[in-house]
């Protein structure tokens, strides 16, 4: 007998299948056509247990336990008042982590619980994005921040929620442009539509050497070019899970100015042919989440968006999704991962987004920074924005001063700016006289630098010859209040808090350099201490186990902390 | 592809990855979190390896490319700290475990990792022990996910997840609770892949090391899974399912993998039994033996045909072989069959009028080349596990799949189309199939054209069946009837795959046929493409005591006992005439006892109290019949009422083969040896044989396999040797150099004219039908955790996972019937009585409701009728007219 004909693509006789290395659950839930992808929906609005859930949705009850046991929205006790209180670097740099308990007094309730009569509840997370005027807190969704945020939340006395303070250093204001007024929305992607290629705008991006500002500082052009390899569907995420703490930039742009993040959002998907634009917002933003539907809601009636957006032609449908507490969903793999309905852990690479993305398709994610750069890009030209910024780094930057500054807010500023220029000159140095210990740049996978480190120019480059990074440009300020100890134990209560536990050098390392950090300093404690940060930097799945020790080791080269091997 | 492996040049295949490169080169890693047969995680870290250039990369997951240069050796100290971190985040005693359970223990000892100083103890988790057989150490745990993607993706039931983030991430139940309320279906699939033991057995958690594996086959239902049975002290620590394993690549179910506790049971029969003054007594295996061929001499003497025995599908093929030469050439009868005739009779009889040879046509290995399944009648999650698991990971793959079944199983669940007819309308059903695939003009007729006869016949006979007519006789509507008929017609390669729903009814064997219809009507079968036409067979030897010639009418090999040359054959090696007349079937046997000719009945290893239908007749039978013996590893209900009781050995403690459902031979292996006083069936035949002073001949198991491949020309090339040396055969293998036949029909189907016979075959109604009085339908067949009467699993600890049984009820019939889950109902059928607990679920359909019969106390087989199919006598246990009333 002849053999049999071949079955579908990737069977095989001997069982061997062309692999195909998607999440079980999701190749169940694409296979039999069950909504996984409405599991973290179900879980925000719903008070059904989990298995309840998947029953409804026709899933195993495992594809719901999974991510609500993973995400902290999901897996933090909820009383009828939700209060998240910010315990991440800029808040501890402004009350020193007092404004927790406080807060916990004023409400009667400690922090991951649910008072006894359900009524509130108080979930600790990591930046809210109230960095300039921290402490902060969200009570619902309404944020509170400043000096007796206790006293604000108690209704004791009136609640404060300022806005962010915009300011632009650069010749030009680019993704300040709007915000600034020097440029209404819309006012590029129409005339791209009715006359413009996906290649001329591509080819603009790349002439202007946009760089992704969400930490990582790939070339915009190279992952969009990237994608274009693969065969359509393709997709676009506007990545606004600023998770960093320290910085606020994304949500200045997608509350301030949510038409620019839709319209450098369509001209990405222009530029790599998608028909599907996602902003993805962390749910630490609840205003920016709202901003940017109403924004949508606005743009497809003006018909912006939509089947024949703008009159180009083509279909390009956006969707806002939010996030669930997770600081590793900024992530591009994991942040796919929480869109697709899975638990919020990072994928192995390859294969890369760009190839194998969401559901799949090709997708482009980037930041939205990133994106709100694309609309002056492309009206002004490349070379225009290749003119600012450095040799190797063009652009603008958004760096975010937090509270400890004379002068806290987003400063739009080129790249290579001297950090002393920002700190001292814009910044205004710190508030009430006091004096600069240390500054943390970029974030928990950036890095410290002293006061004597103030030369360094801002730039990925620069920074990284000073064991710090770039990241989002989120600049910490801590006074000599805080001991060395102090501010590292708050750098290791994030990373054992928001490692995801995917890979073991992370979920394994994280907590026991949270653990070793309690230790007092010995020869056999510093070996150990090594070990964590050798293993994580150089076995980690992702950047955020990988860079965690070099921001660990940076400040304890700023504090002098012995115990910590260089 | 080319690359460079410590300086050594390799060459993999597209596609494959850095760790498919070292292993290329002869080098391994520690890839803790990988499994061969699981997607790749790279989440542990622990193999990584320098590339040139780039840096560490996990080998797991880095595709090889052309030129890359790795360096393993060098690469050492990465890995090293890898595991260190690993093991650091675990209590000290992670490396206790033994290395023989412990890919952890055993990749620290290779790279000289110890446990951690212990300065920063890792917070205690617990465990959880609620499963009976699955254990949970959450503090032994490295969140590698194995568990999880082996639940999924070699099982299919995702019972499983990672919970919570970060340090806390830990494998737990998809339903949160503890593991024994969870959806685990107890396969073992993630004890088996868990690479530090935090996932364990009972018979691993002590830590004395395994002191002997014995590789075997299963003995519980025919899928043939390669087990490897790990002991000590002549105890069971754990069965494994072999990774090499032919049909279960390394995976297994709930009683072959951990039903096993019944070899210990203290009930036990450990001495042969006689019955004298009207009660069993204990007798010497002298007195036994010499007692029964004493009563058998006579017969032999007087009457031969007043003997009969009913050999064992549980059994070896080499004991069914003994049995049967036992009743044919040392008493000069027929009389002999097998529990086949209650299953799968309609099956050969069915597909060898179809095709020419009695059995399955294409090995199961086909099932990963078919883009569409046709599961018929067959619930194989539950009944075949491993069957099961491999079709949902296909369609998983992509195959589309059609189930037709009354019930709502696990796999319809997960069909793209489900067919749900009324029971005893599989006829019907079939032939509307066929009408569509004609009507559509999706028949391969130059396949017809060449290898099959009768199409014109069968033309004339479907247009009486369109859509339409059909929906009216099965309840299936019309459009779904189309849908599937596309469905499997559109298919390049579809496989059918069917049960004892089709074969158990009064005119199973046209079940049989028509379906087979569907296959050659598509040229889905033999010399065209496709996988065929596949029973799955119900009990682990079910077809190896038929192909051994425990059948009235054929002997080994299914060679005819009215063809004179076939009977020669055996009688030169026999040296005593075999007897001309067809003998008798099981049914015509007690029909015999009842009307006082059977004098003797020989049950080996058989309950046929419990699992015959209508047990009322069947008792009349055993007590009209003058000497009924009866061998059983306990006192079933049929051992209770014979007259000689013989304690016999179980598959776990014996030598020979096995025959599984798709025709593979294997080797079954004494893994451990049987309690003090309990012989095999194998030597209970002997021993009373040779107290009549016969002698069988084939004093080994080996022997007697020998001896069956010299008189069957189908096992001429069957040996223990070639089976222990070159691993399973498929039948037909007719010599020595034969490689055996997986797939059958390869030019041309084994009929005298090499065509197939396409079958017009007319839908009749079932023999049982409801009425005011019985106006349910009872379904009846298996549950998961038992298996057939239960006589094994119901003394294992899988009584803690079902532990009665109950009657499965749909939610609307409960409500009218004013049930509650758990209420008791009294069943009533024209043939007897039962209470059952009810179970309401929407697996069955309004007015239908379905039980198993693992219970002896439930009875379920009073209530069963004693209607066969016209054909091959057997029993039409899939539908039988019932009553309920609520007992509440």
């Amino acid at each position: 007998m002849q053999e049999p004909r071949a079955g579908r693509p990737g069977a095989e006789p001997d069982g061997r299948r062309d692999r195909n290395n998607d999440d079980p659950f999701l190749r169940y839930a694409g296979r039999f056509g069950r909504p996984i992808g409405d599991v973290a929906n179900m879980l925000r609005s719903s008070r059904a247990a989990p298995a309840e859930i998947a029953r409804t949705l026709g899933l195993p009850a495992a594809a719901v336990e999974g991510p609500a046991s993973f995400f902290a929205d999901f897996s933090a006790p909820r009383g009828a008042r939700h209060v998240r209180v910010c315990t991440a670097a800029a808040c501890f740099a402004a009350a020193g982590g007092t404004h927790v308990a406080e807060v916990e007094a004023a409400l009667g309730v400690e922090t991951g619980s649910r008072s006894a009569d359900g009524s509130v509840s108080i979930q600790a997370v990591r930046c809210l994005g109230y960095c300039f005027s921290g402490p902060a807190a969200l009570d619902g969704v309404d944020a509170y921040a400043g000096p007796g945020l206790a006293a604000q939340l108690r209704g004791s006395s009136p609640r404060t929620a300022p806005p962010i303070p915009v300011y632009c250093d650069s010749p030009v204001p680019v993704v300040t442009a709007g915000l600034l007024g020097a440029s209404p929305p819309w006012s590029v992607w129409p005339g791209v539509a009715a006359a413009g290629t996906p290649e001329d705008v591509l080819g603009r991006v790349e002439a202007a050497q946009l760089r992704g500002r969400g930490g990582a500082g790939f070339r915009a052009a190279a992952k969009w070019r990237a994608a274009l390899e693969h065969p359509a569907p393709r997709v676009v995420v506007a990545n606004g899970d600023e998770g960093d703490p320290g910085s606020y930039a994304d949500r200045l742009l997608m509350e301030q100015d949510p038409h620019r993040v839709l319209e450098g959002l369509a001209l990405a998907c222009f530029a790599v042919r998608a028909a599907t634009g996602i902003v993805f917002v962390r749910s630490e933003y609840p205003h920016a989440a709202a901003r940017l539907r109403d924004a949508l809601r606005e743009a497809r009636a003006a018909g912006y968006l939509g089947p024949d957006a703008a009159g180009s032609g083509v279909s390009l449908e956006v969707h806002v999704v939010e996030g669930a507490g997770s600081y590793v969903s900024g992530e591009e793999t994991a942040l796919l991962n929480g869109l697709e309905g899975l638990r919020g852990v990072v994928r192995p690479r390859p294969p890369f987004p760009t190839g194998r993305g969401l559901h799949g398709r090709p997708t482009v994610v980037n930041n939205v920074e990133t994106l709100c750069a694309v609309p002056w890009i492309v009206q002004h030209g490349g070379p225009a924005y290749a003119a600012l910024g450095t040799a190797d780094e063009a652009g603008t930057v958004l760096a975010s001063l937090s509270e400890r500054f004379l002068r806290p807010g987003a400063y739009e500023v080129e790249i290579g700016t001297p950090v002393r220029r920002i700190v001292e000159d814009l910044g205004g140095g710190l508030r009430g006289g006091a004096t600069l210990r240390a500054l943390q740049i970029g974030g928990p996978l950036g890095g410290f630098l002293g006061p004597g480190d103030l030369d360094v120019p801002l730039s990925d480059a620069a920074l990284s010859r000073h064991g710090a990074a770039l990241g989002h440009a989120g600049i910490v300020a801590f006074d000599d209040r805080f001991s060395g100890g102090q501010v590292l134990r708050n750098l290791w209560d994030f990373a054992a808090a928001e490692s995801c536990g995917q890979c073991s050098p992370c979920r394994v390392g994280a907590w026991r350099g949270r653990a070793l950090s309690e230790q007092p300093d010995d020869p056999d404690i510093s070996r150990e201490r090594g070990d964590v940060l050798r293993t994580m930097a150089a076995g980690s799945l992702c950047a955020f186990g990988r860079r965690v020790p070099a921001a660990v080791r940076s400040l304890a080269r700023v504090y002098g902390l012995e115990g910590w091997p260089p | 592809m080319k690359l460079h492996v410590d300086g050594r040049q390799v060459e993999v295949a597209a596609g494959a990855t850095l760790l498919d490169a070292v292993r290329a080169a002869g080098l391994a890693l520690p890839t803790l979190c990988h499994d061969d047969r699981l997607t790749t995680a790279a989440s542990c870290r622990t193999c990584l390896v320098e590339v040139t250039g780039r840096g560490p990369a996990a080998a797991c997951s880095t595709p090889a490319e052309d030129g890359l240069r790795i360096a393993v050796e060098a690469s050492r100290a990465i890995r090293r700290d890898a595991l260190q971190a690993i093991v650091a985040g675990l209590p000290a005693r992670a490396l206790d475990i033994p290395a023989d359970r412990s890919e952890l223990a055993r990749q620290c000892a290779d790279y000289g990792v110890s446990a951690p100083a212990g300065s920063a103890v890792p917070p205690e988790r617990g465990v959880d022990h609620s499963h009976p057989y699955v254990k949970l150490d959450r503090d032994l745990c490295i969140a590698c996910g194995r568990c999880v993607r082996a639940c999924a993706e070699i099982q299919g039931t995702f019972a499983l997840t990672l919970v919570g983030r970060g340090a806390g991430t830990v494998v737990g139940p998809g339903t949160g609770g503890p593991w024994a309320e969870s959806d685990c279906v107890s396969c073992g699939a993630c004890v088996d892949t868990c690479p530090t033991g935090a996932l364990s057995e009972p018979g691993l958690l002590n830590l004395l090391p395994i002191e002997r594996q014995t590789r075997t086959t299963c003995g519980y239902c025919g899928v043939g899974c390669s087990l490897e049975v790990s002991t000590r002290d002549n105890l069971i620590m754990t069965v494994r399912p072999a990774g090499e394993g032919s049909v279960n690549r390394g995976h297994a179910c709930v009683k072959g993998r951990f039903a096993h506790g019944f070899l210990g049971s203290a009930e036990r029969l450990t001495t042969p039994l006689i019955r004298r003054n009207g009660t069993l007594a204990p007798a010497t295996w002298d007195e036994a033996a010499g007692y029964v061929a004493a009563r058998l001499t006579g017969i032999r003497d007087t009457g031969p045909d007043g003997f009969a025995l009913i050999s064992s599908a549980r059994a070896t093929n080499e004991e069914n072989y003994l049995a049967q030469k036992f009743a044919r050439a040392l008493m000069g009868t027929n009389n002999v069959d097998n529990c086949a005739r209650l299953c799968h009779a309609p099956s050969a009889a069915g597909l060898a009028a179809t095709f020419g040879l009695g059995g399955g046509t294409n090995p199961f290995d086909d099932l990963d080349r078919c883009d569409a399944i046709l599961l018929a009648g067959a619930n194989p999650t539950a009944a075949h596990p491993v069957v099961g698991s491999r079709i949902f990971q296909r369609v998983m793959d992509g195959a589309r799949l059609v189930v037709v079944d009354p019930r709502r199983t696990s796999l319809a669940r997960h069909a793209d189309i489900h067919l749900r007819p009324r029971p005893g309308t599989n006829v019907a059903v079939f032939n509307g199939l066929a009408h569509v695939l004609a009507r559509e003009g999706l028949v391969d007729t130059a396949f017809l054209e060449a290898h099959t006869s009768g199409y014109d016949g069968l033309l004339g006979l479907l247009g009486d069946y369109p859509p339409e007519r059909v929906a009216g006789i099965s309840g299936v509507p019309a459009d779904d009837l189309v849908r599937a008929a596309v469905m499997y017609g559109q298919a390049l390669a579809p496989a059918i795959f069917y049960g004892l729903g089709v074969t158990e009814h009064l005119h199973g064997t046209d079940g049989v046929r028509t379906l087979s219809n569907l296959a050659l009507l598509r040229g889905a079968v033999g010399p065209g493409a496709g996988g065929g036409v596949n029973p799955l067979r119900g009990q682990n030897n079910v077809q190896g005591a038929s192909d051994m010639g425990a059948l009235p009418d054929l002997l080994p090999g299914y060679q005819k006992v009215l063809d004179p040359a076939a009977r020669a054959r055996c009688a030169e090696a026999w040296r005593a005439d075999v007897p001309q007349r067809p003998g008798l079937r099981i049914p015509q046997m007690f029909s015999a006892a009842r009307g006082g000719v059977l004098k003797a009945l020989w049950v080996i290893g058989e309950d046929v109290l419990a699992t015959d239908p209508d047990s009322t007749s069947v008792r009349a039978a055993l007590t009209a019949c003058p000497l009924v013996i009866c061998n059983d590893l306990f006192l079933s209900p049929t051992a209770a009422a014979a007259d000689v009781v013989f304690p016999v050995a179980a598959w776990l403690e014996k030598d020979g083969t096995f025959v599984n459902f798709d025709r593979r031979f294997q080797r079954v292996r004494a893994a451990v040896a049987p309690p003090a006083g309990v012989r095999t069936d194998f030597a209970v035949l002997h021993a009373v044989a040779a107290r009549m002073g016969a002698d069988l001949g084939c004093a080994t198991p080996a022997e007697a396999m020998a001896e069956c491949a010299a008189v069957a020309p189908l096992f001429g090339g069957i040996s223990h040797s070639r089976l222990d040396r070159d691993g399973p055969l498929h039948w037909p293998c007719g010599s020595a150099d034969s490689p055996g036949t997986p797939r059958l029909y390869q030019d041309r189907f084994a009929t005298p004219d090499g065509l197939a016979h396409l079958a017009a075959r007319p839908y009749l109604p079932p023999g049982e039908h409801c009425d005011e009085a019985f106006p349910y339908l009872l379904i009846t067949g298996r549950r998961d955790a038992h298996y057939n009467s239960g006589s094994m699993t119901r003394r294992t600890d899988n009584l803690r996972l079902l532990a009665r049984e109950t009657l499965d009820v749909g939610p609307g019939d409960a409500a009218a019937l004013g049930l509650n889950d758990g209420d008791p109902v009294q069943l009533g059928s024209r043939h007897g009585t039962a209470v059952l607990r009810a179970r309401i679920t929407d697996e069955v359909e309004p007015g239908q409701v379905f039980a198993a019969f693992h219970f002896p106390g439930a009875a379920v087989n009073s209530l069963t009728s004693s209607v066969e199919d016209e054909v091959t006598g057997c029993p039409e246990y899939k539908l039988t007219a019932v009553r309920l009333s609520g007992l509440g």
